[in-house]
């Protein structure tokens, strides 16, 4: 999995992680936006530069297996990362991606990823990560969940 | 305080993205009807995207399973090799050499872990040992050869 600097074009390698315990008090929400400690009871993931171990992205999961579907929560980048001025790009298709490999690896070809986005910007989801809109929600499911893992998987 | 343009929004799209539904019954709603398109969307899937699901299901569960942790703590794992934690320690930390011992139940070890993966080539955790020595004497020259030097000598020239 890689990132890339906007400034240069560079391309660098990160992970995705469970938040520990100990990252809470590191997460505040002037940088990442939410009151993160109330996730506490979800699965929580940090998008990490492998390099410098710094957390850029954020995501949190709930995992609903009567509906073979993985519900993306909350998601946010950085506060470094938003805008003209962002530092790096293809943080939050990576954190997608992801929860897309979880909703695979769990449900095969029933797999699906949701959420619901305010409809000013669920267009930026259909448009960039090929999501469906049912109603309010969001969803990806194959075969586009498939292309969604291979794009992330394999781009450098 | 300036509105947000649709160029604004669009940047910060993935900066807070709260998708938390507001109550059950909200919740439920919104669950019914998305599983009802989904379900039709199912119906239409072709034999080669199942297959396609399929594959990268065990693609990822495989690679779950290679990086699962064996051990969850440094003791589990002396226990079983028979060395005292202390002992363990002292190697990984290079405080001690290995024993030949040691390499040897290092080598059943990883072969009983591989058993059902893949071959376990026996040389490994020697030539992996020995690697480490030789890195570390080159690298360390500096240190032990001005020494060491002054006791080796040639006593006869070779031609």
């Amino acid at each position: 999995m890689n990132v890339i600097e906007t400034s240069s074009g560079n391309s660098h390698f990160v992970e995705i992680n469970p938040v520990e315990d100990g990252d809470y008090k590191t997460l505040s929400k002037s940088r990442f936006f939410f009151d993160w400690k109330k996730e506490k009871a979800y699965e929580v993931y940090k998008l990490q530069l492998s390099r410098t171990r710094e957390i850029i992205g954020l995501i949190s999961l709930e995992k609903i297996p009567e509906e073979w579907r993985v519900h993306i929560r909350l998601l946010t980048l950085s506060k470094g990362n938003i805008g003209r001025e962002k530092q790096f790009d293809r943080i939050a298709g990576n954190l997608i991606a992801y929860a897309a490999r979880i909703a695979v690896k769990e449900y095969a070809e029933y797999a699906c990823v949701s959420l619901r986005p305010k409809s000013q910007i669920a267009q930026h989801y259909i448009d960039k990560y090929n999501m469906k809109l049912t109603g309010m929600t969001l969803s990806i499911e194959v075969p586009e969940i498939l292309d969604l893992i291979n794009q992330y998987d394999h781009e450098k | 305080m300036k509105s947000k343009t649709n160029k604004d929004l669009i940047a910060d799209a993935e900066y807070g993205l709260d998708s938390r539904y507001n109550s059950k019954k909200e919740r439920d709603s919104e669950a019914a009807s998305l599983m009802e398109a989904r379900l039709i969307r199912m119906k239409n899937l072709s034999k080669e995207h199942i297959i396609r699901a399929k594959l990268m299901q065990l693609k990822l569960k495989m690679k779950a399973y290679i990086e699962q942790p064996i051990y969850d703590d440094q003791n589990h794992f002396a226990q079983d090799i028979n060395i005292t934690p202390i002992r363990l320690s002292q190697v990984i930390n290079n405080h001690r050499d290995p024993k030949d011992e040691f390499i040897m139940k290092l080598m059943i070890h990883s072969e009983k872990v591989y058993e059902n993966i893949c071959e376990f080539q026996k040389e490994i955790w020697y030539q992996v040992y020995f690697h480490e020595k030789l890195c570390d004497t080159m690298s360390s020259q500096e240190e032990w050869r001005t020494k060491l030097e002054k006791d080796v000598k040639l006593s006869e020239a070779i031609d």
